[in-house]
């Protein structure tokens, strides 16, 4: 399957889910902030993408892959604020945030705002070529 | 009249800790979802709490309702939908009265388990057009689970 192929899927599924102009799902766009999508829109997004590309993926594998596995504890303070080896690992599967600028500001419960178009075509891929490996 | 100032932890570390989650959901939304992708219904309802809901006039509302109420419980919580975690690890049911309670399973449970969970309630309400649930946790003093995080 083609990068091409993975791109339109997910654009098309970003589209059909949000009810959003196709102009709108650029890449560097957040799902959450800039498209609007709540959960739910994420949840209908992933089904749409695992018809279209035959790739499971579910809700808790999104939270999983954008926290590495690294355990909650090591992830996120007391205080919900993501640590420093969280952001480390922010930093890999969103690469367009600024550690600098989060470090000791970033709540657990705000880093999905930060996932864009881009961040869930690059775990599609990741996903298919798995699958296909 | 001031408010009440909060429980200080560092003067009684034993104190309980709160959080309340709320959500908000269009029920037409969920109506859209359901009729594209049947197969999200047992990705996100337990078999429980769809045979309730089928049972009802009005389906829609109430799996609404239910759904609003497991992202409530996920605000309260602090974590949204983490690792392992799956939506039917947070149940919804209605006890004889029919005032509904949390039922926690699988990752969700022992995750608020290891954080100290002490009591979970909730609150539902819906109209043809919305639905809305509100979640307060309670939390025992030492867990760990401060006011802010």
């Amino acid at each position: 399957m083609s990068r091409d192929e993975i791109h339109s899927a997910v654009e098309t599924a970003v589209v059909d889910a949000l009810g959003v102009d196709e102009d709108e799902v650029t890449p560097e766009a957040t799902l959450l902030s800039d498209l609007g999508a709540e959960s739910i829109d994420l949840l209908d997004i992933l089904f749409r993408l695992e018809r279209k590309l035959g790739v499971k993926i579910q809700a808790a594998d999104l939270a999983a892959h954008v926290q590495g596995g690294i355990p909650d504890e090591e992830f996120g303070d007391d205080n919900g604020i993501i640590t420093d080896k969280g952001l480390a690992q922010l930093k890999k599967v969103m690469p367009q945030i600024d550690e600098s600028e989060l470090r000791g500001k970033l709540e657990a419960e705000k880093v999905m705002s930060l996932f864009t178009v881009q961040n869930l075509e690059d775990m599609v891929a990741e996903r298919v070529a798995a699958k296909a490996g | 009249m001031s408010p009440p100032k909060q429980a200080d932890p560092a003067l009684n570390p034993t104190e309980s800790r709160y959080r309340v989650g709320v959500d908000i959901v269009g029920v037409a939304r969920i109506t859209r979802l359901l009729a594209e992708q049947p197969e999200i219904a047992a990705t996100l309802f337990t078999p429980r709490e769809l045979a309730y809901c089928a049972g009802k006039r009005r389906r829609d509302e109430h799996l609404a309702a239910r759904f609003a109420a497991k992202e409530a419980v996920l605000k309260a919580f602090g974590t949204g939908l983490g690792q392992r975690m799956r939506w039917t690890d947070v149940e919804i049911i209605n006890e004889a009265l029919g005032r509904p309670r949390v039922c926690l399973h699988g990752e969700v449970a022992a995750w608020a388990q290891r954080r100290g969970l002490t009591d979970l309630d909730v609150s539902l309400s819906h109209t043809a057009e919305l639905a809305i649930a509100q979640a307060v946790a309670v939390w025992r003093g030492d867990s760990g689970q401060s006011l802010g995080g």
